[in-house]
């Protein structure tokens, strides 16, 4: 939808956007194009503007060096890192079992169960399994909470590029 | 012409590829370096801004999600803030024999600006702008950015852009007349 223009809104458009109707507004420039052809007031202005405009343009450019690129190229990223897999979801006697012996290494789960059943044995009650379990339960929706959370917490984390101001 | 889009290049970026590497810095490099050149007045620092801008897309690359952002603007917002972080700590230390100085060099009215001396004057008065009416003018004007990604970059409305583009266009006019003057009449004479 293009804006209407009067003439001081054109002399407002040229003082800064310039000459160039590819600068001006976009909702804006259809009728300031109409109004270049329609008033010899706009195009004193149009010319006025662009005479800057030739002036600016010879503002210095150089190339970039090639030492810039190649530094550059000598610094890119060398391919990513293998992701680990992720970790299996443990079992139920897994869990039992890192239930029991929290601060061990379970690496020989043989070993680990029959230190299970050991201390059950000990214990001689099944209903600290039923409360281990219970504990196991609450510890894995935990863990699912937090990995749901981060999950979230990242796709929901807007500011990203800002890191790249740091 | 690759027709790869950004998006795609800064994923291949991550995983190490040097050809997207190399579209990349085709596409967007040079006009990195023409911002830093405008808003810093050399070469030297706008190589130096350029080239952190660029680490920093090596280092995030991984990170990039697609859609986001026009890469090519987000590339100018990090460059223009690093410029503006540049001007800041030079005003801190500015030696005042340092600042641009458009009297002395004047050229006077029987001769033909030469186009080198042109341009540095040019280079002068943009020096001379105040830093964030040096943005939207190097934004806007040179980098052809559109008014509402201007304002994205300097946090401010359209409505401010568009006077900051005034005003700064204004002190041009003024700075400039003489090189304006002398423009016009040397195309007059060559017409």
């Amino acid at each position: 939808m293009q804006k209407e223009i009067t003439l001081k809104r054109f002399a407002g458009i040229v003082d800064a956007y310039g000459a160039s109707p590819r600068r001006w507004p976009d909702d804006e420039r259809a009728s300031a194009e109409a109004l270049v052809a329609a008033s010899a007031e706009a195009r004193a202005l149009l010319a006025e503007a662009a005479a800057l405009d030739g002036v600016l343009a010879r503002a210095p450019v150089e190339a970039p060096s090639a030492a810039l690129a190649e530094r550059l190229l000598a610094a890119r990223p060398r391919g990513v890192a293998a992701v680990p897999s992720p970790k299996p979801q443990a079992g139920f006697i897994r869990s039992l079992i890192e239930a029991v012996w929290p601060y061990g290494s379970p690496a020989v789960p043989a070993g680990a169960l029959a230190a299970s059943i050991v201390l059950g044995v000990t214990l001689g009650s099944i209903s600290d399994i039923s409360v281990l379990t219970q504990e196991t339960a609450v510890t894995a929706s935990v863990e699912s909470g937090t990995e749901d959370s981060l999950v979230a917490l990242a796709l929901a984390e807007p500011a990203w590029p800002e890191e790249w101001m740091q | 012409m690759d027709e790869t889009s950004d998006d795609e290049l800064v994923a291949a970026v991550a995983k190490g590829d040097e050809r997207s590497c190399r579209v990349l810095m085709d596409r967007h490099l040079a006009r990195i370096v023409a911002l830093g050149r405008r808003m810093l007045g050399n070469q030297a620092d706008a190589e130096e801004v350029a080239q952190e801008v660029f680490l920093r897309v090596w280092t995030h690359a991984e990170r990039w999600q697609p859609g986001r952002a026009q890469f090519g603007t987000w590339l100018h917002r990090v460059a223009a803030n690093l410029c503006l972080d540049r001007l800041r700590r030079r005003r801190a230390t500015v030696d005042i024999d340092e600042m641009p100085d458009l009297e002395s060099g004047a050229p006077g009215p029987d001769r033909q600006l030469e186009e080198s001396e042109l341009s540095a004057r040019v280079e002068a008065a943009l020096q001379l702008l105040p830093e964030r009416q040096r943005a939207a003018v190097v934004l806007s004007h040179y980098q052809g950015l559109s008014n509402t990604e201007t304002a994205e970059i300097l946090e401010v409305t359209v409505e401010a852009v568009e006077s900051l583009l005034s005003r700064a266009r204004r002190q041009l006019r003024t700075s400039l007349a003489t090189e304006r003057d002398e423009l016009l009449r040397s195309r007059e004479m060559s017409a």
